[in-house]
Formats: structure tokens, sequence, C-alpha cells
């Protein structure tokens, strides 16, 4: 038995479809909402990849069941460098549709690296080419979401001179990676639950979206700033304390201090 | 620029990195973040709980970049938008990385050992309370002196890459040196220790780890203060001369003077990696000769005479 789990297929909480639509669907209404509304209301981008890192976050925890210990952290990666990749590419191309262009060539370079993975390397996880979807439509949008924070538009002129130019972009690929990658890995065991998992995305996804905020008052000033962190600020604090709830459900015991558990205990 | 002023900023570049080195070393070793990580997450299935940080924060590379690219965005903006000195703006970028890191750190021990239930692992609040703010010190540190070299780089030595990404790719740098280079003090050594000394890890021992220390039970403090005196200094003087021959081929010899001296940089940065390969070699056979491969045991007859 691998230290992930039994090496099967992930079990329990909501099914993976709805998961796919949340991730989507909210990923893209978020971009389309901050891209469009003044300048304020940027903080709706963050909220979009807020839907799209727990959407990769769920991708990571179906396809890594199958015994990825180690390859938690190298799958997030994988997933924000193909999303970097298709990002700038459908802005590039796309206008007004570019998140949709970055999203559509994502789902194609993802099947690529899916199908090289499971045929060339051989890896053999019967989910691998729809997961290597997934994750790259995830890391696209959080990658899109996080950088309209910042710009206050996906229009890709403004992105390349707030985003790519002054280097934030490095920021987001970290902290988007971080967030999916994180909590399937931060809840790696045999006794891990989707909710828990899923709650973690939430609040690493908050904290990706208070430091765009930050980031972003060079380009919008400080009161969008201001309200990207706080709307940041209040999901990081709801979700935090329901994912420690979660622990303290899940868990042996949570004990203020105490010795290892006895002999007889363990038995 | 004066040689001699460059020449200073070189050494001032070097100080830091070596500081962060030990403590990214450090910092890692509290939480046993990476090569040791998998021992500690294996302990509790082979029915071994313990009471050490299970700090899963993906490998060194990712989470240190991250702290570093975060440090970097917020003296960024505290520079830009508030005017802050670059000194002071460093300081708090490096204290809002600190924070974060901290809540990963947290999140990680808690939802490993939530997910050892069966196991029966406990989760430790006042372990949780007394080592994260430990491991925020030490990233502190890290990401201080990693925003240090790489504002020094930017401003004063002229590199074109924006601070963020420099700091970035410094972070990636001192995670993977610190992955290599510490770790192993503390993952092949220290957690292997009531068994005997270059026995390597036999897998019916795996999980087996020391949880028991000189009084009480053992935790991420004495784990960094083993590695305080070898693995945390040793990566130190790993990530110093990365930074301080990695920069003193090009001040040296300076490419922008002429292409010439572009070429001769190049040049003298291979000699360097020559003579560091022929150093190592000799180190390993010298380390061959006097001590491995093992001796023997002397035949029974001999033993019984």
């Amino acid at each position: 038995m691998s230290a992930g789990g039994d090496g099967g297929e992930a079990k329990g909480g909501l099914p993976p479809n709805t998961i796919i639509g949340i991730g989507a669907a909210g990923g893209l209404i978020g971009i389309y909402l901050a891209h469009f509304l003044p300048a304020t209301f940027s903080f709706f981008g963050g909220l979009g990849a807020i839907c799209a890192i727990v959407w990769g976050a769920d991708a990571v925890r179906r396809v890594a069941s199958y015994g990825l210990g180690t390859g938690v952290p190298s799958i997030g990666m994988i997933s924000l460098g193909m999303g970097i990749l298709t990002a700038l590419f459908g802005l590039s191309v796309g206008g007004i549709a570019g998140p949709i262009v970055a999203f559509i060539a994502a789902a194609v370079i993802g099947a690529i690296i899916g199908v090289l993975a499971n045929k060339v390397i051989g890896m053999g996880i019967p989910i691998m080419e729809q997961a290597m979807v997934e994750i790259a439509g995830a890391g696209t949008l959080a990658i899109i979401g996080l950088s309209t924070v910042i710009a206050g538009t996906f229009d890709y002129a403004v992105v390349l001179e707030t985003v790519v130019s002054t280097g934030f972009i490095a920021m987001i690929f970290i902290i988007g990676g971080m967030g999916i990658l994180h909590p399937f890995n931060a809840n790696l065991g045999p006794d891990e639950k989707q909710d828990r998992t899923l709650i973690l995305g939430v609040e690493k996804a908050a904290l990706a979206m208070i430091i765009a905020g930050l980031a972003s008052s060079i380009n919008l000033g400080l009161g969008p700033a201001f309200v990207t962190i706080l709307v940041g600020l209040t999901v990081w604090y709801i979700s935090f304390n329901k994912f420690f709830g979660f622990v303290k459900r899940d868990a042996y015991a949570v004990v203020g201090t105490g010795l290892l558990p006895s002999e007889e205990e363990l038995q | 620029m004066e040689p001699l002023i460059s020449m200073g900023v070189l050494a001032l570049m070097g100080v830091a990195a070596t500081i962060a080195g030990a403590s990214e070393d450090l910092e890692s070793d509290v939480g046993s973040q990476s090569n040791p990580n998998s021992q500690v997450q294996l302990a509790p299935q082979m029915m071994f709980p313990h009471r050490i940080y299970n700090k899963a924060v993906s490998g060194e590379p990712p989470s240190n970049a991250l702290m570093c690219a975060i440090g970097a965005t917020g003296a960024v903006v505290l520079m830009g938008e508030f005017n802050l000195s670059p000194l002071f703006a460093l300081v708090i970028g490096a204290l809002i990385a600190a924070c974060v890191h901290g809540t990963f750190a947290m999140t990680s021990t808690m939802g490993r050992a939530a997910s050892q239930s069966r196991f029966k692992q406990p989760v430790y609040l006042d372990m949780i309370r007394s080592h994260t703010p430990v491991i925020m010190a030490y990233a502190f540190i890290t990401t201080f002196c990693v925003l240090i070299i790489s504002y020094m780089m930017n401003v004063v030595l002229g590199h074109p890459f924006p601070l963020p990404l420099l700091a970035f790719i410094w972070g990636i740098t001192i995670g993977a040196i610190g992955s290599s280079t510490g770790d192993v003090h503390y993952g092949a050594e220290r957690e292997f220790q009531q068994f005997e000394f270059g026995s390597g890890l036999n897998a019916s021992n795996s999980g087996n780890i020391v949880r028991f220390g000189e009084s009480g039970l053992r935790n991420g403090y004495d784990n960094s203060w083993f590695c305080a005196k070898f693995g945390g200094p040793v990566t130190g003087i790993a990530f110093g001369m990365t930074v301080f021959l990695g920069s003193w081929i090009t001040t040296v010899f300076d490419p922008a003077v002429s292409i010439t001296r572009g070429w001769l940089s190049a040049v003298a940065g291979v000699i360097i990696v020559f003579i560091l390969i022929i150093w190592n070699r000799k180190i390993e056979v010298a380390a061959r000769n006097n001590y491995g491969p093992y001796k023997e045991d002397k035949p029974e007859e001999e033993a019984a005479a």
C-alpha cells in the first residue's frame, strides 16, 4: 500500500461532474464579470480563480488517488505550466473570447500530455487523459482569474504590461500551482475526505486572491485592492475555520497536549 | 560600476545567501519537509505514532519559490504604491510571506494527521502552536535574505528581470540546494540514530524513526538543534558559494565591457565547475579509502583463538 491510500479510485463526496461544472462555469463567469464590471469588482476574478483551483484540487485528488505519492506536487506544477502557456496564447489571439479560447487550447494540450503520460511513459492510470484535460483547464482559469484581479481586465496588452513584465506572473504561477497541489498533498493518507480536501483548496485559493489583490494596488489603486483583500480575507477566515472543524471531525483525537497513544490503544 | 563597489555588493550577496541557506535548511528540518517527510508520514502506519511536525508543503523548491515570490510581490507593492524605503519594504514583504507559509505548514500537518486517523495518530495542538512560529521565523529569515539578493541583482547589478521573477528563481534554487545538501543529515542520520551508524535503511526499519528524545518525546526543535551543527551551515555554504561564484565571474569579467570579457567569464565558470568536480571526486575517493566498504568479520576460528 502506498502512503497515498490504497491505490484505487477516489471515493465519496460530490461527483466529479458537479465540481467540473462549478469550476469551469464559476471560473469563466468570474473572469468575465471582473472584465466587464468596473475595477472595484475585479475581485470577481479572484472568486473565479477559487472555483477553478477547487476544481483543479479535486482533479488532482482523483488522479493522485491511484498511488501518486511524491508525484502530487509535480502534477500541480504541470497544471500551471500548461495553464500559463495556454492562458497567454488564448488571451493573445482570442480578444473578447480569450478565456474561452485559452480554455479550449488547455483541453487540447492536456489531452496530448495525458495520452503521452499513459501511452508513452506508460503510467497506466485509467483516468489520466481526462484528469490532465481538467487540470490544464483549471490551471488556465486560475492564471487568467488571478491575472484579471491584478490587471482589472483580460485584455492581452494590459495583462502583458501589468502582470507579465512586472514579474507578478511568477507569483501567480506558484501560488496557483500550490493552490491546486497543496489540498490533496496536505491531506494525503488513507483517511482523506473530499470535503476536507476541497475546503483546503478554497482556503489556499483565498490566500492567492489576497496576494493578487495586494499586487493589484499598483495598477488599479488602493480602493479595488482593498475590496479584493477584504473579500479574500473573509473567504480565508471562513474556510480555515471549516477546515479546522473537519480536522476535528476526522482526526483520531485533537488534543491540547499529551503523550503518545499507549500500546494497548494501538492494538 | 566601480569594480570595488560591485565586489562589495557581491560580498554582501554572498553573506545573505549563506544565512539564507542555513535558515532554509533548519526551517525544513523543524517541520520535517521533503526528504525526511516520507518516513515521518510512514511512521504511524507502522505503529509508531509520533509528536513530530509533518510539514508536507510539496518539495522545498516550490515552497521556497512561493515564499520568495510572495515576499517580492509585497515588497514591490510597498515600494511602488506606498514609496516605502527598500529595507522596510523587504522586511514587510518577508513578513507577509512568512505568514502565508505558516498557514501552509499548519494545514499540512493537521491534514496529514487527520488522514491517518485509522493508525491512531493524534493531532497535538501544543506541538503545532509551538513549532509553527519557529517555522515562520526561519521562513522570514530565508525570504528576507533571498529578497536582499534579488533586490541587489535587480537594482545595483542591473539585472533585467523584475524582482518577483528573480526572487522566484532564487527561491527554487535555494530550495533545491537545501533539499539536496542539508536534508541528508536529518533524513538519513537523525531519524535513524537508533540503528548502527552507516548501516543504511533496512526495509524492515522503515517508519521506525526515533520518537523519544534525551528527555521526553522528540520534536522538531531537537531535530533543528542537531541539524544546526552541520546540515544547516553546510547548506548555507553551498548556497553562498552558488550565489557568490555565479556572480563573481561576471563581476570580474564584465560582459558589458566587451564581448571578449563575456567569453572569459564563461570560461572562468567552466574552470570553476571542473575544479569542483575534481575536488568532489578526491573527497569521495578519500572517504571510500578511509571508511568503506565494510570490513569483513573475522573468521570464526580466528575469533575463537
